[in-house]
């Protein structure tokens, strides 16, 4: 393979050399582990056409940020990396990324480009990161599962009642088999796919800046109030209240699960992995129907002062086109460019649609102190979720992550 | 170092300071090698991290320096007083599990007796496993759904509903004294029986003879002469105990509902999920005194008193 690789760069070479060329350049890129399916397949589809060559490096997810601020400190940071979007505002804050808001503005299809991902990759009015993969929140149901409870298994809940009575008829069948699954002591997982419930009826945990916490609305209490209903109903496994993301997908894929809010990484991961598990894919529906969806994946961010930009420029021109867009879409990420996903997806599991369309309409928190509010395993945002949806005091834990939150971003570095 | 002490005893006065320069230089380099890991991996980074203290030193982007306000502001920062208050309570109660599991043990497998390096072997064995693989296979024994304790005890029908062990604080906290207990009593144990041993058979016989029971034996003689292994013993329990970060992390993420934080998780968050290595630098410098108070602390309670050899 890597012999392959080097005959073809030297082909490629040869053929450059004459138009006067230089020798070939190669760039460093990082990606989270989340990537590790697609991200090799693009980088050897962009190597074996292409005389400069990137070569990938893969960091497990919570050592990404770290190990880049270290190599960063230390001189030997990638050139680009694919950066989880939430962390682009810090990154930017932090002075650590290339300004691109001019390479970016002279993309042809740069207004198509997923909304989500440039609003995070913009910082004070300057574009620092562009979209590279994407994944939405959406909800699953078990199909086999439904059927058995004598629901109709090709219509999943488009409301919350539907999804606690639905819940509740798949939990009757007993034996191993709950209503529904969350990951109760995660915040990553719950801003994901937790949140989204909030926004469709039309609330919202932060203000559009980031600048204000907004917990205590009645959109929050009514979304605590359907997942404690079912807790105290027992349709959620035991496991939920300390499950801290470990479980997040792999209990529904073992198949005792009737619904779960997950995201369109799963319809991948389902297909490949567990092929036996009919289930179907539906949007995360407000309280009175309507819906909503968390806009996640990664952003394309570039290392200030990179000698390599001119690679780094070719790579993501490469991965915007249709051929890198199908690419990343059947290894398991979303196409960015709205203007060709129906293209890239055109041969794939038609679920992906949904998940697409999720996407498109999906929504993103902004704030520069993201981690330490929502990811946090110790944050308010995770304390919060474990103590409404399974302690004696809504209120109070609500108040409690309200004034926590608030003072997070007030002590944020203003720069 | 005797052979040259041994030949350079009695040389001429002028020859003698040749001697003595030389012999240092000899020593130096002798010495050379452990002097260049202590400073590489110790003097220095304990250095820098003072220094970084000083500063206001994110984990990307530039670092300013800021003198004190660093531990000013850890005076104000009650998250981290807790955290250190639960460190305390934690410690002192694993060291006595293991104390009070490891003397037993120690004293079962001193004496020779039919397979007892079967039992040295077994008691020893969860020692030689790391603390991180250690909290992952507890991390699915305590595991509510797909775990060992909770479903057995269900499906034994010992109890009517599965009983999620980590997640209210009692139970998750004497979860991890279980295994902390188990993983580092059997090393406990291997301190305490070298010291068991060092003790010399006639005085116990010279006791038994003069009509001392054995609890009496155990205070008058077992416990004074044991007076530097269990000072030893207990400095590394309870150091190791100060330290603790791995199985609170990986077993239960500092919950439930973060009333497990230990002060190196908190020096751990504020550097890698805060991002703020500089603070995370001087809450390490405080941490690093309290060690080193108690540390002394122990040396002086258990120290040799006047007369005893």
């Amino acid at each position: 393979m890597r012999n392959l690789i080097a005959k073809l760069a030297l082909a490629t070479a040869v053929l450059g050399s004459g138009l006067g060329a230089a020798a070939a350049d190669t760039a460093n890129i990082w990606v989270r582990a989340d990537g590790s399916n697609f991200m090799p397949r693009i980088v050897d589809a962009y190597n074996k056409a292409h005389k400069d060559q990137i070569k990938l490096d893969i960091i497990p997810n919570a050592e990404i940020i770290p190990k880049y601020g270290a190599a960063a400190a230390g001189g030997t940071a990638p050139d680009a990396l694919s950066l989880d979007l939430i962390y682009t505002p810090s990154f930017a804050a932090a002075g650590q990324l290339e300004d691109i808001t001019d390479w970016a503005k002279s993309l042809p299809y740069f207004a198509s480009l997923s909304p989500a991902h440039v609003k995070t990759g913009t910082y004070k009015d300057h574009i620092y990161g562009l979209p590279f993969s994407a994944d939405a929140s959406v909800l699953i149901w078990n199909k086999k599962l439904f059927k058995q409870a004598g629901l109709d298994p090709e219509k999943g809940p488009t409301n919350w009642a539907e999804i606690a009575a639905d819940a509740e008829k798949v939990n009757a069948l007993g034996g191993n088999i709950k209503g529904f699954y969350f990951s109760g002591n995660c915040g990553g997982c719950n801003i994901f796919t937790f949140t989204p419930l909030i926004w469709a009826s039309g609330g919202d945990i932060l203000s559009e800046d980031g600048s204000k916490a907004t917990l205590d609305s009645p959109q929050l209490r009514g979304a605590i109030d359907l997942y404690r209903s079912m807790v105290k109903k027992d349709l959620v496994p035991a496991g939920a209240q300390t499950d801290t993301g470990a479980n997040f997908f792999a209990a529904f894929a073992a198949g005792n699960i009737g619904i779960s809010p997950s995201g369109a990484f799963a319809i991948g991961a389902l297909n490949t992995q567990y092929p036996n598990v009919d289930y179907g894919v539906t949007f995360l529906p407000g309280k009175d129907g309507g819906w909503s969806s968390f806009a996640g994946g990664d952003n394309f961010v570039v290392t200030k002062g990179t000698k390599k930009l001119a690679v780094v420029k070719e790579f993501l021109d490469f991965a915007y086109s249709l051929e890198g867009q199908t690419i990343l879409a059947k290894y398991g990420s979303l196409p960015v460019r709205g203007d060709i996903a129906k293209d890239a997806l055109r041969e794939l599991d038609p679920r992906y649609q949904i998940a697409a369309e999720a996407m498109a309409k999906g929504k993103t928190p902004y704030s520069v102190v993201f981690n330490d509010l929502i990811n946090s395993a110790n944050g308010p945002w995770t304390q919060m979720v474990n103590e409404v949806f399974f302690g004696d005091d809504v209120d109070g834990a609500i108040a409690n992550a309200q004034e926590t939150m608030q003072s997070i971003i007030d002590q944020a570095p203003q720069k | 170092m005797t052979t040259i002490t041994a030949t350079t005893t009695a040389p001429p006065r002028a020859r003698k300071l040749v001697g003595a320069g030389r012999r240092q230089w000899i020593g130096l380099i002798y010495v050379a090698p452990a002097v260049a890991l202590v400073m590489v991996f110790f003097v220095i980074p304990l250095g820098m991290t003072a220094w970084m203290s000083l500063h206001n030193w994110p984990l990307m982007g530039e670092h300013s320096f800021i003198g004190l306000d660093n531990y000013v502001a850890i005076l104000r920062d009650t998250r981290f007083w807790n955290a250190l208050k639960f460190t305390g309570y934690y410690t002192v109660i694993v060291t006595i599990a293991i104390f009070a599991i490891a003397f037993p043990l120690a004293i079962f497998i001193e004496k020779p007796r039919p397979f007892t390096n079967l039992y040295r072997t077994f008691f020893f064995m969860p020692a030689v496993v790391g603390f991180a693989s250690a909290s992952l296979l507890w991390s699915w024994l305590l595991n509510v759904d797909s775990g060992l304790f909770s479903p057995a005890a269900y499906d034994l029908g010992l109890i009517d509903k599965k009983f999620n062990l980590l997640a209210t604080f009692q139970p998750a906290f004497w979860s991890i004294i279980a295994m902390v207990v188990w993983k580092v009593a059997g090393f406990t144990m291997i301190i305490l029986m070298t010291g068991l041993q060092s003790i010399p058979q006639d005085l116990q016989e010279a006791a038994v003879i003069d009509g001392a029971g054995p609890f009496a034996r155990f205070r008058a003689i077992t416990l004074p002469l044991m007076r530097r292994t269990l000072a030893l013993a207990l400095i590394l329990s309870v150091a190791g105990s100060i330290l603790a970060f791995d199985q609170f992390y990986i077993i239960l993420r500092g919950g439930p509902r973060n009333q497990t934080l230990t002060a190196v998780y908190w020096i751990f968050n504020q550097s890698f999920v805060s991002f703020k290595l500089g603070y995370g630098a001087a809450l390490s410098m405080v941490l690093l005194v309290i060690l080193v108070a108690l540390s002394l602390i122990q040396l002086w309670l258990l120290r040799k008193p006047e007369g005893l050899d």
